[in-house]
C-alpha cells in the first residue's frame, strides 16, 4: 500500500514541474544571428507577425496559406493564432486595451473597428495605401474602399472579403410554377407563398419550403430583419443612414416601415420549416444544399455551397440583389409614401433597393502598438492576401469563406467555372453581387461603439420575444427604441452621432 | 488484501431481482448510448449525409468516409495534437494537485478545529479591497499596491482586530471554500485575465492548472469530507497510541480507506478540467490551447461543422473513457471493512 | 463535530498564521520540541493552508474586481480601461428598470392553483418561525428564520405568479430556479437508482458502471452540439419517430415548454452520472456489518435501504446536492447551444442572460447579475445548510 502513495505523491511532483511553460509551437527556428548585411538577405529577415483571426477553416486558410508564400519570399515568419469565431471580438479587445499587444495584426469584421479605432489601438493605414499603388485601391469595390475600410476619413483596415446579403432562389423552381425572381418584398412572399402551397418534395420525399431564413435568436437573425427593413427606411444613398437620423441621432426603427418589415419577417415564417425560429445560418443553409428551401436570405456563401459534393441545389440555385420597395419611409413624418424620382433617387423601374452589407466583409488591421519594422512587415503581409493575383483566386475557392470584393474578380468567368459554377450560375452570382456592390444606396452594417448592445442585444431580443409571440409589433418597436435611446443616453449622445456620421464618411 | 474486493450476500440479487436490474440497466445503456452512436456514425458522414440525413447504419444507409477525421488529424493536425496535449497536460496535472490539496485540507476539516477570528478575516478582506483599488482605481502598481495593503494589514492586526474576537468554525472555513464556486465564469475571467497578465503568465499551462486547481479545491474538500467522516476514528487512534505521525496516518490509514471517495472525486474534477472552456479560451491564446476551444471553434460563420464536431468529441471522451475503465475498479466494496478487522 | 470531542480528538496544535489563531504552547515547551514534533504540532495548518491559500488567492481578486465593476461602467480608452463609478444604476436598471422584464418575467395574479401553493409554503413557513421562538433560540434566530421565510416566499410567488397565472411569464430568474429544482431532483433520484443497481453483484455491472460515467465525460459544449443534433425533427434520429406521431409539423423549439423540457433532458442526462458515481461510491464505502446484521435479524430490503443505507449515504447526499446547486444555478452551455434562450426567453438563464450582455461590452450589468446571483445562491445554500444539512448531520 505503502508503495502506492509514493508514487501519488511523485505524480504530484511530476505535475508541478509541469507548471512551466508548454513548449513553443512548432515553428521555423527565430533567425537570430546576428544581422550580417548580405545579397541573399531577405526584406523581413527576423521578423515576426503575429495574426489572429477565428478558427476556420474560412479566413484562416488562407492566411496560413498565404502566410507561407509570404514568408519565403520575404523572410518574415507568419504567426496565425486562431480562436473560436465567439471570442474573437473580446479577445481582441482585451489584449488591446489591457496592453498585452500579443498580436501585429488582427482580422476581424469591419463592424467592430469603431470599439478598436475609438481608443487608438489600430494603425492609420491611410499613408500606406498611398506609398503602395501595387495594391491596386482603386480596384477595390467603392463601398469597400470609402466605407467598409475607412473611419472618419481615414483608412484602418485591407479588406480581404466582401460581405453582403442576398436573395437566393431556386430557379427549378420558379420555371415550374411560372414565378419569376423577386424583385420587391412582397414578390418575396407570394413566391414563398405559392411554394408553400404548391407542397413540393424532394426526390427523397421531404417537403420544400417557401423560405428558409435563419431566425435563431442570439445568432444572426437581426441582420436578416435589417436586410428586409432597409428597403423600407433608407432610399437617398448611403450617407442617409439605415439606423438612426443623422441629425438628431434618433432610432429609425420606430416606424410604419419598421413596422411593416416585421409584418414581413413574422409572415415568412408561415412559409418556412416548422422549427425556423430555432434555425442557424448553418441550418438554413444545410437545408438549402438538401433541396428543402425555394428562398432564402443569405450572404454570398451559398454561391459557393451550392455547388459543393452532394448538394442538391447544385445549377438550380439563383441569386438576385435583396429585393426593394416601391413605397419607403418619410422621415419627417415617420409614414410609408410612395417612390418619386426625389425621395427615391437610386431606385430602378421605380422600386428601391438597399442591399446590406451585414457585417463587413473580414478585413485586416495592425496593432499601433506593433514595432515600426514589423508594422511595415505586417502592411505588406496584408497587401500580399489584397492584391488581385491573389485574391482573385482566393475568392473563387469555397473554404478560403472569401467573398469578392474587387472589380476585376467579376470581369474573368474562367476561375468561377473552374470552381464548378455552370456559366449561366456564375453569371447570375456576380450579377447579383455586382448589382448590390454597384448600388450607391448600399446599407453601411451599424459601426457606432458598443454596436454589439444595439444589435445584439437589444434588436435581436426584441425580434426573438416579436417571433415567439410574446409581444406585438408596437411593443416590439418600442422596445427596440427605448433600448436604443437608453444605451445612447448612457454613452452620450453627442459622441454616438459623431460616430456615427464619421462611419457614413459625413463630414461636419 | 485481494478477498476483501469481493462482498457478501447482502449485495447478492434474486434471479428475479437480477432480471429487473438487467431490464433497467439496459434501458439506462441505451439512452446514454445512442446519443453517443449518433455521435460517432455523424463523425464519418459527409455534410450532404448529414443535411440528407437521418441515416442510421454505415455502409447500409450511408457510406461512411473518414473526410473529417482526416481534415481533424491531418490537415489541422499541429493544432490538435497540440491542443491534445495541453489538454492532457493541464487537466492531470490540474486533478492531481486539487485532490492533494483538496484531500490533505478536507481531512484537517474532519479531524481538527480551526477557530480563525473573525475580525482578522474581516481586515484581511478590507486589506485585499484596498490593494485592488489602488490597483486598478488609483493605478499604482500591482507590486506597489500589494505592499501597502500587506502593511495596511499587519498595522491593523496588531491593532482593531484584537476587538473583534468572535470565532468562526470549521463548517464557516467550508462554506466559504464551496460559496467561491457560485460566481458564474462570466464575471471572473476578465479580473482572472488582468491578474496572469500581470504576473506574465498569460498563455501558459502554469496559468490554466492553478486556475483549475482553485475551481476544482472546493469540491474536492466537500467531497472528501464527507468520505473522511465515515472512516471510524477509532484506526486513527490506535494507530496514534502506536506512535504514527499526523502525515503517515493521513497518508498510509486514512487516503487509502478513502480509496473509492477518491477514485470518484478524481474522475469528476479531471472531468471538469478537462472539459473547461471559457476560463481556457480566455487565458490561452495558441501554445496553451485546450480542447474545448477546438469544440466551440466547429461553429463558426458557416454554422455548426457537425461531422468536425463529432470527431472532436470523440476524440476527447476516448482518454477520459479509458481512465475510467482503469479506476472503475477502485470505487470497490471492501476496503473499509478490510481494515478495520485487520 | 460533535463527534470529535467525543472521540477526545480535539487538537492541540501551535500555528502561526493569519487566520487560525494558535493555542499557543509556552515559549519554554516549544523550544523543548524536536523538528518532528513541531511538524506534528503543524499537522493540521499544514493540511488546511495550501488549499486556503490557493482558492483565496484566485477567488479574492476575482470577487473584488467584480463588486467593482458591478458599480461601475467600463469603457475602452487609449491606453486601457476607463472605470466610471455609477453607483447602484446597474442594479437598479436590472431590479427596477428596463431590464427588470428579463430577470423577473411578466407577473400576474396567481390561479387558485397558485393561491394554493402559496398558503401553503406560508403556513409551513410560519409554523418555522413559530418553531424558532417556542424554542426560545434567541431573538437573532427568529429574525434570521422571520427575513428568510419572507425572502422565500417572495421568491415563491414569483414563481407561481409567473408560472401559475393567466398572463404571467417566467424571467430568467424563474427559468433559472426551473432547472435547478427539477434538474437536481431527477438526477439524484435517477442518480440513486442506478447507482443502488450498479451496487449489486451483477455479472457485467462493471460495463454498466463505466457507461453511465459517459455523459459526465463530455465537454458541455458537446453535449449542447449533441443534443442539438438529436433534436433536430427533420434531420435528426427521431424524425420517423415525429412522423410516426403526425408531428413532423411540430417543433419544439416553437413552443416555450418544449424548448425548456428538452433542455432539462439534456441537463439531466449529462448530471445523473456525476450523482451516480459519487453515490456508488458511498454506497461502496458503507459498513456491510450492520447490513449483515439486519439480514439476520429478518429484514427487507426497503427496511435495510430506509434504516442502514439511506442514513449511510444521507450526508454524501446532501453535499451532492449543495453541489449541484451551486452548480445548476450556472447552467449556461445547454440553453446556450439548444436554442441561444429562445423561443423568445423560455429558456434564457440568469448566467446566459449574464454572459450575453457581457459579450455585447455590458461588463458592468454581467458584473451586477454576478452579484445578484451571489446573493441568491448563497442565501439559498446557508438556509440549505443550516436547515437540512445540520438536521441530517452532515458534519458540520
Amino acid at each position: 500500500m505503502n508503495r502506492k502513495w509514493i508514487a501519488f505523491a511523485a505524480l504530484g511532483a511530476l505535475t508541478l514541474s509541469a507548471c512551466a511553460t508548454p513548449p513553443q509551437p512548432a515553428q521555423p527556428a527565430q533567425p537570430s544571428q546576428p544581422q550580417q548585411p548580405s545579397a541573399s538577405r531577405k526584406q523581413f529577415e527576423g521578423i515576426t507577425i503575429n495574426a489572429i483571426t477565428f478558427s476556420g477553416p474560412q479566413i484562416a486558410e488562407p492566411m496560413q496559406r498565404r502566410g507561407k508564400e509570404f514568408s519565403e519570399a520575404t523572410g518574415a515568419t507568419v504567426n496565425v493564432v486562431t480562436v473560436p469565431f465567439s471570442e474573437l471580438y473580446q479577445k481582441i479587445l482585451n489584449d488591446f486595451a489591457t496592453g498585452t499587444n500579443s498580436f501585429d495584426v488582427v482580422v476581424f469584421a469591419p463592424q467592430w473597428m469603431v470599439d478598436y479605432v475609438e481608443p487608438g489601438y489600430l494603425e492609420d493605414l491611410t499613408d500606406y495605401v498611398k506609398n503602395n499603388p501595387d495594391i491596386e485601391w482603386e480596384d477595390i469595390g467603392l463601398f469597400f474602399r470609402d466605407f467598409s475600410a475607412t473611419y472618419n476619413g481615414r483608412i484602418y483596415t485591407i479588406p480581404l472579403d466582401g460581405d453582403f446579403q442576398m436573395v437566393y432562389y431556386r430557379t427549378d423552381i420558379a420555371k415550374q410554377l411560372g414565378l419569376s425572381a423577386p424583385e420587391t418584398w412582397e414578390d418575396y412572399l407570394n413566391f414563398a407563398k405559392a411554394v408553400s402551397e404548391a407542397k413540393l418534395t424532394t426526390e427523397d420525399g421531404k417537403p420544400v419550403y417557401g423560405s428558409c431564413i435563419a431566425k435563431k435568436k442570439a445568432a444572426q437573425s437581426y441582420w436578416m430583419f435589417t436586410s428586409i427593413a432597409s428597403a423600407f427606411i433608407q432610399s437617398k444613398g448611403t450617407e442617409q443612414g439605415a439606423f438612426f437620423d443623422t441629425e438628431t441621432f434618433k432610432p429609425l426603427y420606430n416606424n410604419e416601415a419598421a413596422a411593416r418589415a416585421l409584418e414581413i419577417y413574422k409572415e415568412t415564417t408561415q412559409y418556412g420549416p416548422p422549427d425556423e425560429i430555432n434555425l442557424d445560418v448553418g441550418d438554413t443553409r444545410g437545408l438549402w444544399t438538401a433541396g428543402q428551401c425555394a428562398l432564402t436570405i443569405d450572404w454570398g456563401d451559398i454561391g459557393t455551397l451550392a455547388i459543393e459534393e452532394g448538394s442538391k441545389a447544385k445549377d438550380k440555385t439563383g441569386a438576385v440583389i435583396l429585393p426593394g420597395s416601391k413605397r419607403v419611409l418619410d422621415r419627417k413624418t415617420g409614414k410609408l409614401v410612395d417612390c418619386t424620382p426625389e425621395l427615391c433617387p437610386h431606385a430602378i423601374n421605380g422600386i428601391n433597393h438597399a442591399p446590406f452589407a451585414a457585417f463587413g466583409g473580414w478585413s485586416g488591421a495592425i496593432n499601433k502598438a506593433s514595432k515600426p519594422e514589423v508594422k511595415t512587415a505586417a502592411f505588406a503581409y496584408l497587401k500580399y492576401m489584397n492584391q488581385p493575383a491573389q485574391s482573385n483566386v482566393d475568392v473563387t475557392i469555397g473554404k478560403t469563406g472569401f467573398n469578392p470584393y474587387r472589380v476585376s474578380q467579376f470581369e474573368n468567368l474562367d476561375n468561377w467555372i473552374k470552381a464548378g459554377m455552370s456559366e449561366q450560375a456564375a453569371k447570375d452570382y456576380l450579377g447579383a453581387i455586382k448589382a448590390s456592390l454597384n448600388s450607391p444606396n448600399m446599407v453601411l452594417d451599424l459601426r457606432i461603439p458598443q454596436n454589439q448592445y444595439y444589435q445584439q442585444i437589444v434588436l435581436d431580443g426584441a425580434l426573438a420575444k416579436f417571433l415567439a409571440g410574446e409581444q406585438d409589433i408596437a411593443a416590439t418597436m418600442k422596445e427596440i427604441e427605448d433600448g436604443w435611446e437608453q444605451k445612447t443616453e448612457e454613452l452620450g449622445r453627442e459622441a454616438q452621432l459623431n460616430a456615427y456620421r464619421a462611419t457614413l464618411g459625413i463630414k461636419k | 488484501m485481494r478477498s476483501l474486493f469481493h462482498s457478501r450476500s447482502p449485495f447478492k440479487p434474486s434471479p428475479f431481482a437480477a432480471l429487473v436490474s438487467y431490464l433497467l440497466l439496459g434501458f439506462w445503456a441505451l439512452l446514454i448510448l445512442f446519443p453517443l452512436y449518433w455521435l460517432i456514425t455523424t463523425s464519418f458522414k459527409l455534410p450532404a449525409d448529414v443535411n440528407n440525413g437521418p441515416f442510421y447504419i454505415p455502409f447500409v444507409d450511408f457510406q461512411p468516409s473518414l473526410h473529417a477525421w482526416r481534415y481533424i488529424l491531418e490537415e489541422v493536425g499541429n493544432d490538435t495534437r497540440r491542443n491534445f496535449l495541453n489538454t492532457v497536460v493541464v487537466a492531470l496535472s490540474s486533478s492531481v494537485l486539487a485532490l492533494m490539496l483538496g484531500s490533505s485540507a478536507a481531512y484537517a476539516l474532519t479531524r481538527f478545529q480551526f477557530r480563525p477570528k473573525l475580525g482578522t478575516v474581516g481586515v484581511f478582506l478590507a486589506c485585499v479591497l484596498v490593494t485592488i483599488a489602488l490597483f486598478l482605481v488609483v493605478g499604482l502598481p500591482l507590486g506597489a499596491s500589494v505592499a501597502v495593503g500587506a502593511g495596511l494589514f499587519v498595522i491593523s492586526l496588531l491593532t482593531i482586530s484584537k476587538r473583534f474576537k468572535r470565532l468562526l468554525s470549521n463548517s464557516d472555513i467550508a462554506f466559504w471554500l464551496i460559496s467561491q464556486r457560485i460566481m458564474p465564469p462570466v464575471a471572473v475571467v476578465l479580473p482572472l485575465y488582468v491578474v496572469y497578465q500581470q504576473l506574465g503568465l498569460l498563455d501558459t499551462w502554469a496559468a490554466l492548472i492553478i486556475t483549475y486547481v482553485a475551481v476544482n479545491l472546493p469540491i474536492v474538500v466537500w467531497l472528501m469530507r464527507d468520505y473522511f467522516s465515515t472512516i471510524p476514528i477509532e484506526i486513527e487512534e490506535s494507530a496514534q497510541i502506536d506512535g504514527a505521525s499526523r502525515f503517515r496516518i493521513f497518508f498510509t490509514i486514512v487516503l487509502p480507506l478513502a480509496l473509492p471517495g477518491l477514485v470518484a472525486t478524481f474522475l469528476f474534477v479531471l472531468v471538469f478540467a478537462w472539459n473547461e472552456y471559457l476560463i481556457s479560451v480566455f487565458l490561452t491564446n495558441a501554445r496553451a490551447q485546450t480542447m474545448p476551444s477546438m469544440v466551440v471553434a466547429q461553429n463558426a460563420t458557416r454554422g455548426p461543422q457537425w461531422w468536425y464536431l463529432s470527431v472532436l468529441v470523440t476524440i476527447m471522451i476516448a482518454p477520459v473513457l479509458g481512465l475510467a475503465i482503469l479506476l472503475e475498479r477502485y470505487i470497490a466494496r471492501g476496503l473499509l471493512v478490510g481494515a478495520v478487522k485487520g | 463535530m460533535a463527534f470529535l470531542s467525543r472521540f477526545g480528538l480535539r487538537s492541540t496544535f501551535a500555528m502561526r498564521s493569519l487566520m487560525i489563531r494558535p493555542l499557543a504552547p509556552t515559549k519554554r515547551l516549544q523550544s523543548q520540541l524536536s523538528f518532528s514534533h513541531r511538524l506534528e504540532r503543524l499537522a493540521p495548518g499544514v493540511l488546511l493552508l495550501p488549499a486556503v491559500l490557493v482558492v483565496l488567492f484566485l477567488s479574492i481578486a476575482p470577487l473584488v474586481i467584480s463588486l467593482l465593476l458591478s458599480l461601475s461602467r467600463l469603457r475602452f480608452v487609449a491606453g486601457g480601461l476607463q472605470i466610471q463609478f455609477v453607483g447602484l444604476a446597474n442594479f437598479e436598471r436590472l431590479l427596477f428598470g428596463r431590464e427588470q422584464r428579463v430577470l423577473f418575467g411578466v407577473l400576474d395574479t396567481p390561479n387558485p392553483f397558485g393561491w394554493a401553493i402559496l398558503a401553503l409554503a406560508a403556513i409551513g413557513l410560519a409554523r418555522w418561525v413559530g418553531s424558532a421562538l417556542r424554542a426560545r433560540a434567541g431573538a437573532a434566530a427568529a429574525l434570521g428564520r422571520a427575513v428568510s421565510a419572507v425572502l422565500l416566499l417572495g421568491l415563491l410567488y414569483l414563481v407561481v405568479a409567473s408560472l401559475f397565472s393567466e398572463g404571467g411569464r417566467p424571467g430568467t430568474l424563474t427559468v433559472t430556479l426551473l432547472y435547478v429544482v427539477v434538474g437536481i431532483t431527477f438526477q439524484y433520484l435517477l442518480g440513486l437508482a442506478l447507482a443502488l443497481l450498479c451496487a449489486q453483484q451483477l455479472p457485467g455491472r462493471t460495463f454498466f458502471r463505466v457507461i453511465f460515467l459517459l455523459p459526465m465525460m463530455i465537454t458541455p459544449v458537446g453535449v449542447g452540439y449533441l443534443f442539438r443534433m438529436l433534436a433536430d425533427t427533420n434531420k435528426g434520429p427521431l424524425e420517423p419517430l415525429w412522423i410516426l406521431l403526425g408531428m413532423q409539423d411540430f417543433a419544439w423549439a416553437n413552443s416555450a415548454w418544449g424548448a425548456r423540457v428538452a433542455v432539462m433532458i439534456g441537463d439531466i442526462w449529462q448530471w445523473t452520472p456525476f450523482m451516480f458515481i459519487v453515490l456508488l461510491a458511498a454506497l461502496e464505502a458503507q459498513d456491510v456489518e450492520p447490513m449483515e446484521a439486519a439480514i439476520v435479524d429478518g429484514a427487507n430490503g426497503w427496511q435495510i435501504f430506509r434504516y442502514i443505507t439511506l442514513p449511510a449515504i444521507l450526508p454524501v447526499s446532501t453535499t451532492l446536492i449543495l453541489i449541484r446547486l451551486i452548480e445548476s444555478f450556472k447552467l449556461i452551455d445547454l440553453p446556450n447551444i439548444l436554442t441561444n434562450g429562445g423561443p423568445g426567453t423560455a429558456t434564457e438563464t440568469l448566467t446566459l442572460y449574464a454572459f450575453r450582455i457581457w459579450r455585447a461590452l455590458d461588463i458592468g450589468g454581467s458584473a451586477a447579475i454576478a452579484y445578484i446571483l451571489l446573493f441568491l445562491v448563497t442565501f439559498i445554500a446557508t438556509l440549505y445548510v443550516r436547515t437540512i444539512r445540520s438536521r441530517i448531520g452532515g458534519g458540520l
